[in-house]
Parts: C-alpha cells; structure tokens; sequence
C-alpha cells in the first residue's frame, strides 16, 4: 500500500490525507466494502474528510465529525467537488457527539485515538 | 479516550461495527529507497517518539477498558504496512524533524556514501497500521 506525495516537506498540513492510505485500500484490509455497503457509517477525527468521503460511494449516509473548523471546511468542499450528497460533515468533539442513540451501523476510528 | 468510546457505543446500534485503526508503534518505522527498477530497499530505521509511545499505550488502555467493560466485543485485528513518498532523501528528513510521531532521527543501515550517492532517488516511509474491528455488544 502506497500513498503518493509529491509535496511532502516542512508546508505539508498535519491532517493531510496524502500521508494515509487511500480510503479504499484501508478498508480492504479491514474485510472489505461489505462493511460499510448500505450502513449509517460515522468517522469520528474524520479530519480533511478522507475516509468519510471514500465510504460515502458504498454507504448510505456518512457522517464525519471533527474538532478542527479548518478540517470540516475542507472536508465540506471536497463533498461538493465529488457530489457526495450523502455525507455531511460538523465540527464537534468525540466525547460529545449530536446524534440519537443507536443511530449508526458503523463507527470509523481511523487515526483519531 | 474512554469518554470517546462510552459516546461510540451510544450511538451504534447493537451489533453495530466499530473500526479502530492507528499506527502500531509496536514495531519500528522503515526508511526506504525505491531502485530504478521500482524495489523498496530497506536503508534504516525509523523509531517512535517517547509522547507518541505514551500516547499509543494510553489508546491501548482506552480499547481495553471497553473491551473488558463489555460494551464492544473484539472480532478480527491485524496489521498492514503502508509507505508514504518522498522525492528524496532530503524531504524525508525534513518530515521528520516536524512529526511528531517518530524520532528525528534515522537509525542508518547504509553508510554515508550510500546515502549520498542515492539523495535525491525517491525515498519511503513504510510504517505500520494496527486496527481492530469491534461488534457493539
């Protein structure tokens, strides 16, 4: 598994996502898109939106939740420029999530403990 | 961190699936040099910082009170290698002095003529990925 970057050096933002795999390949490792295929997938510390955005083709709704406002800013525009109408992205921290109980089929801890 | 999983069991359903995944400091770092032929050598070693380390193992607590307070029964976990590129060595090494996860410093396995002769080839990270997948009980 390799990520590809061009830009790596003393500008590159902490969260980027180029120095993580991509979204699909990591979830191969976990067992595959049958995890997520059709579930409320949530990715809590979902930073720049790299793996909310890469389940959002399979899943039915995802939801990714991050502390930093710059992260979600950049997590909304990427949504926008893929058309990932089912992914929505708020500024919040894990120990205090806004949801109903229950609600998700599936939480994603990626980087984020 | 424990707070963060009591918040994750509320909102998964039961039997609901929970992904933990984040570098396994449990093994070292590689530094990496892709040859022309596009082989990754190994030219050193790469340790985890001392507040990284402290970090992982208080993550590690976190999952095992979960676990042993009956709120996420483990599944499947596992390990898997990733690299991250860099055009050269030089890059590599300005990574480095500004992460804070690894030690600054890499543990050569190659002198420093080797180095020097393979600078600005494409260089590598390669570390590794521990994750975990959990079933809300």
């Amino acid at each position: 598994m390799v990520t590809s970057t061009s830009a790596v050096g003393r500008l590159l933002p902490p969260i980027s996502s180029l120095l993580r795999p991509p979204p699909v390949d990591e979830l191969r490792e976990y067992g595959g898109l049958g995890l997520i295929r059709r579930k409320r997938v949530i990715d809590i510390g979902c930073g720049d939106g790299r793996m909310a955005l890469g389940c959002a083709p399979y899943a039915s709704e995802v939801v990714g939740v991050d502390p930093d406002p710059g992260a979600i800013r950049l997590a909304r525009a990427k949504a926008r420029e893929l058309g990932a109408a089912n992914a929505t992205f708020k500024v919040g921290v894990a120990q205090e999530l806004p949801f109903a109980d229950e609600h998700f089929d599936v939480v994603v801890l990626s980087w984020t403990l | 961190m424990v707070d963060a999983l009591t918040e994750a069991h509320r909102i998964l359903r039961p039997r609901g699936l929970l992904i933990d995944a984040r570098p396994d400091s449990r093994v070292p770092a590689y530094a990496e040099r892709r040859t022309k032929a596009g082989r990754y050598l190994r030219a050193g070693v790469i340790a985890t910082s001392r507040v990284a380390l402290d970090d992982d193992r208080a993550s590690d607590r976190a999952i095992a009170t979960a676990a042993g307070g009956g709120w996420f029964r483990s599944l499947r976990a596992g390990r898997f290698w990733h690299r991250v590129l860099f055009e050269g060595r030089p890059e590599l090494e300005r990574y480095l002095e500004d992460h804070a996860r690894f030690a600054r410093r890499v543990r050569w396995t190659v002198d420093a003529k080797g180095r020097r002769r393979w600078e600005n080839d494409p260089w590598a990270i390669r570390r590794a990925v521990q994750y975990e997948l959990f079933e809300r009980v």
